[in-house]
């Protein structure tokens, strides 16, 4: 073969591979293309504008960002869901992840039954939210709900309140509740993490004289960065686009008097109407929408570098 | 001081029984090498000393004390794995100093153990350096520093050089050697390469299938070979055996046919426990064979493969009797492929196994 016809083939070679990977990724790439850059981009060109129901107005700028942040009659509901959002973030963090910490630091240790507690955390994880609220609701009904028969049969009379109904409980109770949903699926991620450390090290740990605590703190903790960098970044994803749970169990208007409201309620009230927030307000709604957006974005990139800085090669 | 003993340890994972039984002594300051093919429980061994893994049954004592029901890190016994196991996070310093550290010892001290190991391994100018930006053979040398801080009564080496190249190997093999006769420590060595255990050991321990076949100085091993399969395993190239058939016993030794070739041979060893018509087998070294017809025994065979190193060639060759006969000459030797040779060998340099493979003597 000449030189000519040797370099035909080798372009040809080129050229089927390359057709080949664009067939491949064209699929995923339309998806992503009509179901998240185009909503987002018509986000954004919605918060700029005036909305009459749905009919677009004028152009009005940043006017419903500065609505949403700054006028005194509506900011009072964006800086309290954010707040709310932001104590979910770091209850589940403490709550949520470090109970699935100590989960996995547990099944690590392979005790016996290990495979059953495996499946046992994570069956929630699978469930629907719908049904997950549905099911802790009546769980938790002042009235009827086993936990308040359960804590009157032991006695603790003053314990049963109206876990939803009260301001002060009703958000530390989702919290609870998502925890036991969500705990499974952390458990899961830093038990993988724990399985990936070469068991040489922690053997090598144990014979410098670590005792458990001391290993899971200097050797293992450590070494399973990347998970926590994972679980810390989805962790906060979830919390703020929390939406399903608090719904389900509180009502859309984030009851009682706003203690569960969260930015994805509001900006559904804001965006498609509600009782108290009267009609859709389309442009304020897509304002919403784009600084949730702005806070998950920023906060991601920012947690991913910090925490991928603290990760090590195993090898 | 440190003497190890081991009595009747046996180890079982569910059904599998990958020690059993075996009893040992390693006296104080002794180089002990376990050796042994893959699998054959060396590296378990080690790891029930080490405290890494529970016994079946049977004791360990270190210095007459029972160990085995100690924690790992009770025993005064330091380990360095074949993986070296640094921890990736932590600088050479935080890795030698971690024992020291988690034990509470003074920072002072710890100081002083740390940088004076150092100096020893010649890692001085590493302390600040993280693991993977160093080579293989200082990752090497951290793995022992970090034993060495420890002042371990005992040190555990799980084959700590197979991940090293050839030249590298030559070199912490010497390093090796040196550091014990410095430290004058007591080391178990596991390995599965039997050139390591022939170089370094004061003491080799044979295993094979979780049992121990036999135990001796290295050149013990090689000249009086307990059973075929430690015949097999001591040399490199490994030695060639023969199928024969017992023809007469007498008072002063053996004749037996190697089988198919109607020769003959009588090989002394007064009072064999053989009987006549008993299938043996006949063992004789590569190095052992000479290219002279001024021997006692001679065997011909056609030349398939030859390896000329220049210092030394690897001839191997297919007799009447047996297809791979290995053949060691020092020096170079020009032999063609399709040749046929005739080499020689003296009835002395013969080992004779019989019919269970242990050595008739």
């Amino acid at each position: 073969m000449d030189n000519s016809s040797y370099r035909r083939a080798k372009n040809f070679r080129k050229l089927k591979r390359q057709l080949w990977l664009s067939f491949l990724l064209l699929p995923p790439a339309l998806i992503l293309i009509m179901f998240i850059f185009l909503p987002m981009a018509s986000a954004l060109l919605y918060s700029v504008y005036d909305w009459n129901g749905l009919i677009r107005g004028d152009f009005v700028g940043l006017e419903n960002f500065k609505k949403v942040l700054l006028d005194p009659e509506r900011n009072w509901f964006f800086f309290n869901a954010l707040k709310n959002n932001v104590l979910v973030f770091i209850s589940l963090m403490v709550i949520q992840n470090g109970t699935a910490l100590v989960i996995a630091l547990f099944l690590a240790r392979e005790p016996k039954g290990a495979r059953f507690y495996q499946v046992v955390f994570f069956i929630p994880v699978i469930l629907s939210t719908v049904i997950i609220g549905f099911q802790w609701k009546m769980f938790l009904n002042p009235v009827f709900g086993l936990i308040n028969k359960i804590l009157n049969a032991v006695g603790l009379n003053d314990w049963a309140l109206p876990w939803l109904g009260l301001p002060e409980t009703a958000l530390p109770t989702m919290i609870l509740v998502n925890a036991w949903a969500w705990v499974g699926f952390p458990a899961i991620v830093f038990l993988a993490a724990i399985h990936r450390i070469p068991r040489d090290l922690i053997e090598a740990a144990r014979l410098d004289g670590g005792s458990e605590w001391q290993i899971a703190k200097d050797i293992i903790w450590p070494l399973m960065a990347p998970a926590v960098t994972i679980i810390v970044v989805l962790t906060f994803i979830g919390s703020f686009n929390w939406f399903e749970l608090p719904y389900i169990m509180a009502g859309l208007e984030g009851s009682p008097a706003y203690s569960t409201d969260m930015l994805g309620l509001l900006f559904y009230r804001t965006a498609f109407g509600s009782i108290s927030a009267g009609g859709t307000e389309f442009g304020i709604g897509s304002a919403l929408a784009v600084i949730i957006f702005l806070v998950i974005f920023v906060f991601s990139i920012i947690a991913t570098k910090i925490l991928v800085a603290r990760e090590v090669e195993l090898n | 001081m440190a003497q190890i003993n081991m009595l009747g340890v046996s180890k079982r994972f569910g059904d599998l029984e990958v020690i059993s039984d075996t009893t040992l002594e390693i006296k104080d300051g002794e180089f002990t090498v376990f050796v042994g093919p893959s699998g054959c429980g060396k590296s378990t061994l080690l790891r029930l000393l080490a405290g890494l893994d529970d016994l079946t049954s049977g004791e360990i004592n270190l210095n007459k004390q029972r160990i085995d029901h100690l924690a790992p890190a009770k025993r005064g016994l330091a380990m360095v794995f074949q993986s070296y196991a640094l921890y990736p996070h932590m600088t050479v310093y935080q890795n030698m100093s971690y024992a020291l550290k988690v034990a509470k010892e003074q920072k002072t001290i710890i100081d002083e153990k740390v940088k004076k190991t150092a100096e020893i391994l010649q890692l001085s100018e590493y302390l600040d350096r993280k693991p993977k930006e160093l080579s293989g053979g200082q990752r090497q040398r951290v793995a022992i520093g970090r034993a060495i801080v420890r002042e371990p009564k005992v040190f555990l080496f799980d084959e700590p050089l197979s991940n090293l190249d050839a030249k590298l190997r030559v070199q912490m093999r010497i390093e090796l050697t040196k550091l014990h006769k410095k430290l004058k420590t007591t080391m178990i060595y596991v390995t599965h390469d039997q050139v390591e255990a022939m170089t370094m050991a004061d003491k080799i321990v044979v295993i094979n299938n979780g049992r121990v076949e036999q135990v001796g100085a290295p050149l013990e091993l090689y000249r009086r070979p307990a059973n075929q399969f430690v015949a097999g395993f001591i040399g490199s190239p490994a030695m060639n055996f023969f199928s024969g058939v017992i023809k007469d016993v007498t008072a002063t030794g053996v004749h037996f046919d190697i089988n198919n070739s109607g020769t003959s041979i009588f090989v002394k060893c007064p009072g064999a426990d053989v009987s006549i018509g008993e299938k043996i087998q006949f063992g004789i070294r590569p190095e052992h064979f000479v290219f002279t017809k001024k021997t006692d025994q001679i065997v011909s065979g056609e030349v398939y493969a030859v390896e000329r190193l220049g210092g030394e060639t690897y001839i191997y060759m297919s007799s009447e009797t047996e297809d791979n006969v290995i053949v060691h000459c020092n020096g170079d030797r020009e032999v063609k492929i399709g040749e046929k040779i005739d080499v020689g060998f003296s009835i002395k340099d013969c080992h004779l196994f019989n019919s269970k493979g242990w050595a008739i003597r």
